[in-house]
């Protein structure tokens, strides 16, 4: 028969199962998305939405862009694999497709070309597999360096693997060395080859009876191709045919959602473990927790392993968000699961809400929540007081007494109906007092108003953008002091809002900004989150002084933010003062 | 007919330690050991949203719950909005929420 041999069987067991598998982990995945999601599919699947996931198929699923943008090394390393690796595949089937004449040899002609049909050397498709061959090893090569000195290739903390994620490890790093040299090893018994294999096999001749050990180095081949084949589905590796579905369903317009496991389990499985989240956790860096990281949660979500210990000790700041090179949902998917295991119904909870006197003040068309962490932080209204009286406009105070909470914190630890309670109450008395403007200096709350209240007909400010607002029309002139500011960008009003530019302006109409490293939607968390109800004082306090001490290190005089919670966490680990933006414009 | 005397009797407010089963209390301290420096200060009752509004008192609620009187703790827990200010005045840095979301796992 040709194109067999005993050891192709191996690697053709190998192909089976690793293809039958991902086929039906797909086709459970997607029965598992919502009718809305499977709606978009089936609108989007004609569109230019679908041109433009190829290209991003390209570029991140092979080249892997987004890591050349953490560490060019890293970048280097991960996409000479999967490049190089997709690249000897396309053009080994043109090899055998251009030397047979043919395209429809079985697989195995294609991998074991070389065994198969020895007497082909020089020409174009020899040189390139070599080339592509050596592309590939390169990065094998810094694989294996990662692993002794990840640091050199900008990573701190390297992930910590599973057993099943080994096997696939130590089978991928053997795949192309044993490649290598069973290629060289059959070229040199031959004299035949390119650059690579030619020049090694016939050294390799000098010493070594070659055509003796060429066949048990295929074997070699085809047994570590098995291995990772089998272990790939259960392994780190489904990552690599799971990103690109999950790809073209983002761009679709699929969301992550508490209605929908299908798009979930996409992105469990897409996440390669690659680590990149591990370095920028401030729980990890300053306050050593470290088995929480999104790469671990993602992990024993996906093995059912999870526990509210793991979900919980997490501050969602979303700094590892913006760093992961798969895009993927990390708060999303870390409340969905805090959704999943506590929410409750909560209808017989809060009656006391009903006899809660509404404080209405009809008349006023700006309405200002301060937040219970403001009203913990009398400095703020102190200023936001000063600041009203000067705008000329008539505020009516929704929280001062007996306010009720906004329904975030209840949100992100996962009671999700018990938060709809609070969101209906605060949402019944903004409505009944009839302000088209509702002014919060707590960013928590300011998140929560925009994605869950649907406040239609009422303009949702924060205080620096209503403070901005008010420089502008000359309603505030602020006296320009050369004092220099370090300005704090809190993580629900930049990453979680994307406002960044307005509070420093506000900022600068009063003082001058400092430069900072980890500035915008790389900034700092101040530790004290209330999405996190795992952390101990002292880990927060942790947070907080090395947020205090990065932000300080260009010499700023004092901090600035816009959060009443990060002022607190800020305040009580710095030696220099720390303000809220109201505070500078009116102290 | 009701009189009114001018005066009302309260309910006997005696705990009995021998037929309360503490093991629940120790199993809740043991997940938020912070709980073991309370000074009862009472700050957390003082700033609480939901204190404002209702008879939820956090301090009474962390006392009772260590005498083992969970039919309290069970009907006041879920009165807490989960808002933190207590957290944040907490003189001991007592991980207040924590011990909440614990209570509402333990004491079904």
């Amino acid at each position: 028969m040709k194109w067999f041999d005993p050891f192709v069987i191996p690697f053709l067991t190998g192909v089976i199962a690793l293809f039958s598998i991902v086929v039906y982990k797909w086709v459970k995945w997607f029965r598992q998305l919502s009718p809305g999601d499977r709606g978009k599919v089936r609108r989007g699947v004609f569109t230019k939405k679908s041109l433009a996931s190829v290209g991003e198929v390209f570029r991140e699923s092979l080249l892997h862009l987004k890591i050349f943008k953490v560490n060019p090394v890293l970048g280097y390393m991960h996409s000479s694999l999967a490049l190089g690796w997709f690249l000897l595949i396309v053009f080994g089937f043109a090899e055998t497709a251009y030397y047979l004449r043919t395209l429809s040899a079985p697989p195995q002609a294609h991998i074991f070309f070389k065994y198969f049909e020895p007497s082909h050397s020089g020409g174009f498709f020899p040189f390139m597999m070599d080339l592509l061959l050596l592309y590939v090893l390169s990065g094998v090569l810094l694989a294996y360096f990662k692993r002794i000195r990840s640091s050199a290739l900008g990573v701190k903390k390297p992930t910590k693997h599973t057993p099943g994620d080994r096997i696939a490890l130590w089978s991928l790093w053997l795949i192309f060395p044993l490649r290598l040299l069973a290629e060289s090893a059959t070229s040199g018994a031959y004299g035949t080859g390119g650059f690579l294999t030619g020049s090694l096999g016939a050294w390799m001749a000098t010493f070594l009876p070659v055509d003796k050990i060429a066949y048990p180095l295929w074997w070699a081949y085809s047994v570590v191709l098995m291995a990772f084949f089998f272990s790939m589905p259960f392994s780190r590796y489904m990552h690599i045919f799971t990103e690109v579905p999950l790809i073209f369903l983002r761009r679709w317009g699929v969301l992550t959602s508490d209605e929908s496991e299908g798009f979930a389990q996409f992105q469990l499985n897409a996440c390669s473990r690659c680590g990149i989240c591990i370095d920028p956790c401030q729980m990890q860096s300053a306050a050593g927790v470290d088995k929480v990281q999104s790469v671990y949660f993602l992990r024993d979500v996906r093995y059912d392993k999870i526990t509210d210990e793991v979900s919980d000790n997490c501050m969602m700041c979303g700094r590892c968000e913006v760093r992961c090179p798969v895009g993927l949902d990390l708060n999303a998917l870390r409340l969905k699961q805090k959704t999943r295991s506590r929410n409750a119904d909560a209808t017989a909870r809060y009656g006391y809400l009903a006899e809660a006197a509404a404080a209405a003040q009809p008349g006023s068309k700006v309405g200002y929540f301060a937040g219970c962490m403001t009203l913990l932080t009398p400095a703020i209204t102190r200023s936001m007081h000063k600041i009203f009286e000067a705008s000329g406009d008539h505020v009516w105070w929704a929280d001062r007494d007996d306010g009720v909470c906004c329904g975030r914190p209840l949100k992100l630890s996962g009671e999700r109906d018990a938060a709809q309670r609070l969101i209906d109450f605060n949402k019944e008395l903004f409505v009944k007092n009839g302000i088209t403007t509702l002014v919060t200096s707590c960013p928590i709350c300011l998140k929560v108003f925009n994605e869950d209240y649907d406040l239609q007909g009422i303009t949702v400010l924060h205080h620096s953008q209503y403070i901005n607002d008010l420089i502008r029309r000359e309603k505030l002139r602020p006296v320009k002091t050369d004092t220099v500011y370090a300005y704090h960008d809190p993580c629900e009003l930049g990453r979680g809002s994307g406002i960044y530019e307005t509070p420093r302006e506000v900022v600068a109409s009063a003082g001058v900004l400092a430069t900072q490293t980890a500035d915008k939607e790389h900034a700092l968390c101040c530790g004290g989150s209330v999405a996190n109800t795992r952390l101990t004082s002292a880990q927060q306090n942790a947070i907080g002084e090395d947020a205090v001490a990065q932000l300080t290190a260009s010499g700023a005089e004092a901090i600035v933010t816009g959060c009443p919670l990060c002022k607190k966490s800020l305040g009580r680990n710095s030696h220099v003062p720390v303000l809220d933006l109201a505070e500078v414009i009116f102290p | 007919m009701t009189m009114n005397f001018g005066y009302s009797v309260n309910q006997p407010r005696a705990i009995n330690l021998d037929r309360n089963d503490l093991s629940p209390a120790a199993a809740l301290v043991a997940l938020e050991a912070s709980v073991r420096t309370c000074i009862e200060c009472g700050s957390c009752t003082a700033t609480c949203t939901a204190g404002a509004l209702t008879d939820f008192n956090f301090h009474k609620l962390h006392h009772l719950l260590l005498k083992g009187e969970y039919d309290h703790v069970r009907e006041q827990t879920g009165k807490c909005m989960l808002c933190g200010k207590c957290r944040l005045v907490c003189p001991r840095g007592i991980n207040t929420r924590n011990l909440i979301l614990a209570i509402k796992k333990v004491l079904p």
